[in-house]
């Protein structure tokens, strides 16, 4: 028995791997086959056509965003407002869209290039540095500090624990270990957040804890397990979202020279190319939902409260639900993209991830031009749904531009 | 040809004002924001606008 689990294991380890590495052949494979694919994980149904995945994100009365018998990254509350649905989730969503809204965002923008020059100089003169762990981790995670006006000394604490939130499984090598680990952190999340809600209730700043102690729904203040689920939502979806999301963009960068020539003669270009690479890309590969009642999709039965897996790396390049998705153009300004999600649930911080990939591929574009995979070394797909790149040796000009 | 949003449909993806500055800004909430609402487009406009169509994710947009 026990064996034949760890074949089961192997084998979805290896297809995660191949969805990854290879997404849109893989994806193409499963399209071909059907609406639906149970092979992913054990008792869920993955949707894999573009039109059923518009029409799940579009449903929230049919596909739930409210766990069903499972945590979230070690938190056994629902964190807001990822696990709410409507009509609730709208009343959060009014109170939150404006924080993340783009002239917000510009005004964060600043700090954003402040700190990608500071991680950039730490290396330059070196003429070379590992792209993940010196840029594309650190810096959502300082931005995030700025935003909620933590210090910016607790950086390494911080990748510490998203790392135990999305990955415990790389970090320990027993399952139930690795669980243990993640539900014993998001108490000390809880706990952590909890301190600086009570400093800033005494001592208020301009800060997003600040404004969650005073902020009020419907002229009744949050309370404290809703303020410390809106902080944890930001520390599960803030950061590796942005790090996957730079990984991918240079995968493809690294072997598109055309694609680096046209960022380094016109600046601006970046916008479109990472909207088309994060189409393409797909670095958020899946979402969840829970069926509120028995239904069917393409021959599939599903059950309530089954997890459904909505493969939007498959949505994305299915030529089936927009022509012309199945073709790659960094210059493009015309293609509906579902990297963020969509319906209600769009992803919160959209406009707080795009700021940042555009500050930190101009920034480096202007200041290393040239750059390369460091000699020997080829890049390998981390084989999880947050798709990414966990070491990228790259060598450059020692100081980048002359 | 004239350019509106269905409010309901929109979820605040942010492209349209991206694509077509000078027809749709962001309101506070990060959704789109006709300006010119109830106006023909003008023709050095209409390829803007035909992009934020296509580009909605949410099928939001229409030029009609």
């Amino acid at each position: 028995m026990y064996s034949q689990d760890s074949d089961e294991n192997e084998k979805r380890k290896a297809l995660a791997l191949e969805r990854s590495s290879t997404p849109r052949e893989y994806y193409a494979r499963l399209r071909s086959v059907g609406a639906t694919d149970g092979n992913e994980k054990p008792g869920a149904v993955q949707l894999v056509c573009r039109r059923d995945i518009e029409e799940a994100l579009r449903t929230p009365e049919l596909f739930s965003s409210v766990l069903v018998d499972t945590d979230i990254m070690g938190s056994v509350e629902p964190i807001i407002p990822l696990n709410v649905d409507p009509p609730e989730h709208v009343r959060y969503r009014r109170l939150l869209d404006p924080l993340f809204a783009p002239k917000h965002m510009a005004a964060l923008q600043p700090a954003v290039l402040g700190h990608t020059n500071a991680l950039i100089d730490s290396f330059i003169d070196r003429g070379s540095c590992d792209f993940s762990a010196e840029l594309a981790v650190p810096l959502p995670c300082s931005t995030f500090l700025t935003l909620l006006g933590l210090p910016v000394d607790e950086l390494s604490a911080l990748v510490r624990w998203k790392d135990i939130m999305i990955r415990a499984e790389t970090l320990v090598d027993n399952p139930d270990d690795a669980k243990q680990l993640q539900f014993d952190t998001a108490k000390d999340i809880y706990a952590r957040f909890g301190a600086e809600m009570a400093d800033r209730r005494t001592k208020p700043r301009e800060d997003l804890i600040t404004f969650l102690t005073t902020a009020e729904i419907e002229g009744s203040k949050l309370s404290d397990s809703e303020i410390l689920r809106i902080c944890f939502l930001l520390l599960a979806a803030g950061l590796d979202t942005v790090t996957i999301s730079l990984q991918c963009i240079f995968a493809y960068l690294l072997e598109h020279p055309e694609a680096r020539q046209m960022l380094i003669e016109k600046p601006g270009s970046e916008n479109l190319l990472i909207e088309e690479l994060l189409r393409w890309e797909t670095p958020v590969q899946q979402l969840t939902r829970f069926p509120t009642r028995d239904i069917e999709i393409g021959g599939c039965p599903i059950r309530k409260g089954q997890e459904v897996q909505l493969a939007l790396s498959s949505a994305n390049v299915d030529p089936d639900g927009v022509p012309g998705a199945d073709q790659v153009d960094v210059t493009r300004n015309d293609i509906r993209s579902l990297a963020f999600g969509g319906g209600p649930h769009r992803c919160l911080g959209s406009n707080l991830a795009r700021m940042e990939l555009r500050t930190v591929i101009r920034a480096w574009h202007d200041r290393i031009p040239e750059y390369a995979v460091a000699p020997g070394v080829t890049l390998q797909w981390n084989g999880s749904t947050l798709r990414g790149v966990d070491h990228m040796p790259l060598v450059f000009p020692a100081g980048g531009r002359a | 040809m004239k350019l509106s949003i269905d409010a309901e449909r929109c979820q605040g993806h942010g492209r349209c004002f991206e694509l077509a500055p000078d027809l749709i800004d962001a309101d506070d909430l990060g959704r789109g924001e006709v300006l010119v609402e109830g106006e023909d487009v003008p023709d050095a406009l209409i390829d803007a606008a035909r992009s934020a169509v296509r580009a909605c994710p949410e099928g939001a947009i229409t030029l009609s």
